[in-house]
């Protein structure tokens, strides 16, 4: 019933007329007739108010939870208000990728600052203008690292499932191995990683937290890929930067993530954000748009879309990736976001993710769930008890709390970050310790 | 002035969003912590004065007329926006449980069925995040499919030099190798070169239809034949979807593998360069190959994951841009099935209304066919008698307020300039861009170094790219 062409009936015979045809369909003349498709079986149009309407019921057959509990590479974080009003303005909003840089200044400046700060968060010299997601900016660093002999990634069995999926898919389509190594306790075994590199090793993939919520010995892991020749790449959560040590004072040659948390809502799974940095000496080979600072024709400072010989529209089937249409809005909203948070904002919000994290990790054990894993964790931690985790999920489910992920029947994984609180924690506490 | 960098409004001891202090004791971390921490300390009303600032040196639709050929820049519907912010969309959890996400769940669904009808398709995954990766996940299909019926030697695409960049780059990142093959005189495939590529090693064509000029690829019964009897299989690169939505379905052209750009062709934003959206459709005998998961309906009409032992995987992290989907469902069910056809057949009727407002000083490929959505026309002559290339027509139109053409694409056409109006443009704005073409070319004989100077009244004049390259200033720094 609706839609958005502004073409009068009495404007389109005049545009015909000076086209030279009678009918809209004389213009389709090219295609043959025994192709048509007929009435497509799809519903009547429906009004604007019918369309708001029906999505609203659509929205209210999903369940909003009073607390969530539950990360595995989806968090939820405060979105300042700032963020999203930014975010929505129309001019960044409905603008396409920043080919004419004389009219896209604002958007090439905010990819600028957006790759500024993620080589700040990260310690890394150089930063694309976004890939996809956490998973697919994992995939191509991973790509980046093959070199004649070496072929094979090293990951270990506590990385993110949709992580190892992605790169499984990437990687084996361009003839590399992913090779996964058992963790043990819940982190990197180094000894059994550097028993198995050689000199087919292209890279080592580590995630910092890992899965299971546990801070890695980073630059253990480095020296161990770095001193089989191979390449060391990071997966990083983005907030725990604000506390944790660098990827690249660990040694990381790529670091990788998810940004995600960087002022996106959970929005079942995307548009996400994927970032990917690297040192200086790996730029000819990064995916993806990247921004340049460069001088205009009189002289004043100017931003462009540059190093483009890498990229598909130039190099086509030699290109380093075949990506276009990145995440820029994402990007956008993850600037903001790491602005509007500033140096305090950023470290309060990783020091509320930990110290909720570790205040439920005691309340729980108090109930009755036992630690998993021995290691020190950021704001996420395995708990076990035998048999339990469906008893435990339905307890808090009926009060509506969403519980840790079940990664079996006997353990759950928990997040907890700075919208959890004292009282939602006790709550649940206490909810486990009945269920158990 | 134009505004200088968020980094250089630094103000030491500003703050901006703040958080609840936490209720529970401040846990003091065993692990290395990081040394320095150097992120820019900034006052609210500087972050909003700033950001407002460069959004106005942003153009967007929303701004003016954007006839980037190749991009669909139509307009986006408000209402998909307000739909899409919905709390009981962005707030839910990728891992909650299905029961929990039955919405999610119906909209994934309901989308893939209306896409399926509109491509001619039997199976659709919303999973990759763009279009190149929708190439990439189909092109891994056909892959999967030739191997799975035990033809190993297929290694092969096939691509027309006129074919977008991300098609062979895709190939080859799906491990394949690439053969590209010339264009006929009208530009289209030529059948000869194509019958003299195909064989036992061939997994599939790649092809956009209306081609890369905007014409309509004629032979395209033919060529399904060819690739067909050789055993291989065709892919639609469904860029240009939407000269022909609603007319003629990619499924009944011949095309086994399809996919689309929901950033184009279904109305959703492009963001400034994503997120996007890049459904993959297929015929029955590929479907047990698309990635996992995909939503299926249950017989008491709930909705759950399904999984599939031969896919290729996963492409993306959980299901791909979410939100995005929910903005294209909504903009299909407002059109329906008619407003989709009309949609086509506006675009259409706009490309060409365009194209013979400004033919008789910019002539168009393809003679005297009628172009599909868009139209591209060479600036050789122009060039060749007052030294004003593509690129001068297109900065000249930056001081009129409208967005250029895609230029210098496609390769095969000199001093190419790609018009993609969109259906979502009045006659007056295509008036007025016919008027803007004309003084161009009037200013071109009186003036030319107007136009190679142009623009004249953007943030910046035209930026050094040679410098940008060599000097790879690629961050701020103190």
């Amino acid at each position: 019933m609706s839609d958005y062409i502004p073409v009068t009936a009495r404007e389109r015979a005049e545009m015909l007329a000076a086209i030279g045809v009678k009918s809209v369909d004389e213009l389709f003349e090219d295609i043959p007739a025994g192709l048509r498709a007929g009435a497509l079986a799809l519903p009547e149009g429906l009004s604007q108010q019918e369309v708001y309407e029906k999505f609203k019921n659509i929205a209210s057959e999903n369940r909003l939870y009073r607390s969530y509990m539950r990360g595995a590479g989806a968090y939820r974080h405060y979105i300042p208000s700032v963020v999203k009003a930014i975010a929505s303005r129309s001019e960044f909003v409905t603008a396409y990728t920043p080919y004419q840089a004389e009219m896209s200044q604002g958007v090439l400046k905010a990819m600028f600052e957006y790759q500024t700060y993620i080589c700040l968060l990260t310690g890394m010299d150089v930063s694309n203008a976004s890939l996809y997601n956490g998973a697919t900016a994992a995939a191509e660093a991973a790509l980046m690292t093959k070199d004649r002999g070496r072929y094979k990634v090293f990951v270990t069995d506590n990385v993110r499932p949709d992580v190892l999926a992605v790169m499984k898919t990437y990687l084996t389509a361009k003839g590399m191995e992913l090779n996964v190594i058992p963790s043990e306790d819940g982190a990197t075994d180094v000894s059994a990683l550097k028993a198995l590199l050689d000199a087919s090793a292209a890279a080592v993939y580590a995630e910092q937290p890992n899965y299971f919520g546990i801070v890695e010995d980073l630059e253990a892991i480095g020296e161990t890929a770095h001193a089989a020749g191979a390449k060391f790449i990071a997966g990083c959560n983005p907030i725990s930067l604000a506390l944790l040590k660098t990827p690249a004072e660990c040694g990381a040659d790529i670091a990788v993530g998810e940004g995600q948390p960087l002022g996106m809502s959970l929005a079942f799974g995307g548009p996400y954000l994927g970032f990917l940095a690297c040192k200086e000496k790996e730029v000819r080979k990064i995916p993806g748009r990247i921004v340049g600072e460069t001088v205009d024709k009189d002289m004043r400072k100017a931003y462009v879309l540059t190093l483009q010989p890498r990229e598909q529209h130039i190099k086509r089937e030699r290109a380093s990736s075949n990506i276009c249409s990145n995440e820029a809005l994402c990007a956008l909203t993850a600037t903001v976001y790491m602005s509007a948070m500033g140096k305090e904002g950023m470290r309060e919000v990783a020091s509320a993710c930990l110290s909720y994290a570790h205040y439920a990790a005691r309340k729980f054990t108090e109930a009755g769930l036992e630690l998993r894993y021995k290691g020190e964790f950021f704001h996420e931690f395995v708990t076990a008890a035998e048999g339990a985790s469906d008893k435990i999920l339905t307890a808090l489910d009926a009060r509506g709390i969403l519980g840790g992920l079940k990664l079996n029947d006997d353990e759950l994984l928990w997040c907890f970050t700075e919208l959890n609180s004292k009282e939602d924690i006790n709550e649940a506490a206490t909810l486990i310790g009945g269920a158990l | 002035m134009s505004e200088k960098l968020i980094f250089e409004r630094n103000s030491h001891g500003a703050r901006a969003a703040t958080i609840r202090k936490p209720d529970v004791p401040e846990y003091e971390p065993s692990f290395a912590l990081r040394e320095t921490f150097d992120f820019p300390e900034l006052t609210e009303v500087a972050i909003v004065r700033h950001y407002t600032a460069l959004s106005r040196e942003a153009f967007g639709v929303d701004n003016g007329f954007y006839p980037l050929g190749s991009c669909t820049m139509k307009y986006n519907p408000k209402l998909d926006e307000e739909i899409a912010a919905l709390e009981g969309f962005t707030d839910i959890h990728p891992l909650a449980p299905e029961k929990s996400a039955q919405g999610s769940l119906a909209v994934m669904y309901g989308l893939s069925e209306a896409l399926k009808e509109i491509t001619g398709m039997d199976a659709v995954t919303l999973q990759p995040a763009a279009g190149a990766h929708g190439e990439y996940t189909g092109l891994s299909v056909i892959g999967a499919y030739h191997k799975g019926r035990g033809d190993t030697a297929r290694k092969k695409i096939i691509v027309p030099d006129s074919a977008h960049g991300t098609n062979p780059a895709s190939a080859a990142m799906a491990g394949f190798e690439v053969v590209n093959i010339p264009s006929d005189e009208e530009k289209g495939v030529d059948l000869a070169a194509l019958r003299a590529a195909v064989g036992a090693d061939t997994a599939a064509l790649m092809l956009t239809n209306p081609t890369t000029l905007g014409l309509f690829e004629k032979n395209i019964e033919a060529i399904a034949d060819i690739v067909h009897s050789a055993g291989g299989l065709l892919y639609y690169d469904g860029a240009n979807l939407n000269a022909v939505m609603g007319i003629v379905r990619p499924g009944d052209m011949g095309f086994d593998v399809v996919h689309l750009n929901l950033h184009k062709t279904f109305s959703t934003p492009h963001g400034g360069g994503g997120p996007g959206s890049g459904p993959v459709g297929c015929k029955r005998a590929l479907a047990k190959y698309l990635p996992d998961p995909r939503v299926i309906k249950n017989a008491d009409g709930s909705y759950s994951f399904a999984y599939s032992a031969d896919s290729i995987g996963k492409v993306s992290s959980f299901y791909g841009n979410f939100l995005v989907y929910l903005k294209a469902y909504a903009y299909i069910l407002t059109l329906g099935a008619e407003g989709i056809r009309r949609s086509a057949e506006g675009a259409v009727l706009n490309a060409n209304y365009l194209k013979a407002g400004i033919s008789d000083l910019y002539p168009a490929e393809g003679g005297a066919r009628h172009c599909m959505h868009e139209f591209v026309i060479s600036c050789s002559r122009m060039k060749e008698e007052y030294g004003v290339s593509a690129m001068d027509v297109a900065k000249a139109m930056i001081d009129y307020g409208m967005h250029p053409p895609t230029m210098y694409f496609p390769t095969i056409v000199h001093e190419a300039l790609m018009f993609e109006p969109t259906e979502t443009e009045d006659k007056a704005t295509l008036d007025e861009a016919v008027a803007v073409l004309k003084a161009i070319y009037e200013t071109a004989h009186t003036s030319a170094e107007t136009l190679t100077g142009a623009p004249h009244n953007a943030a910046i004049s035209r930026p050094d790219e040679v410098l940008a390259a060599k000097s790879q200033k690629l961050r701020w720094k103190k």
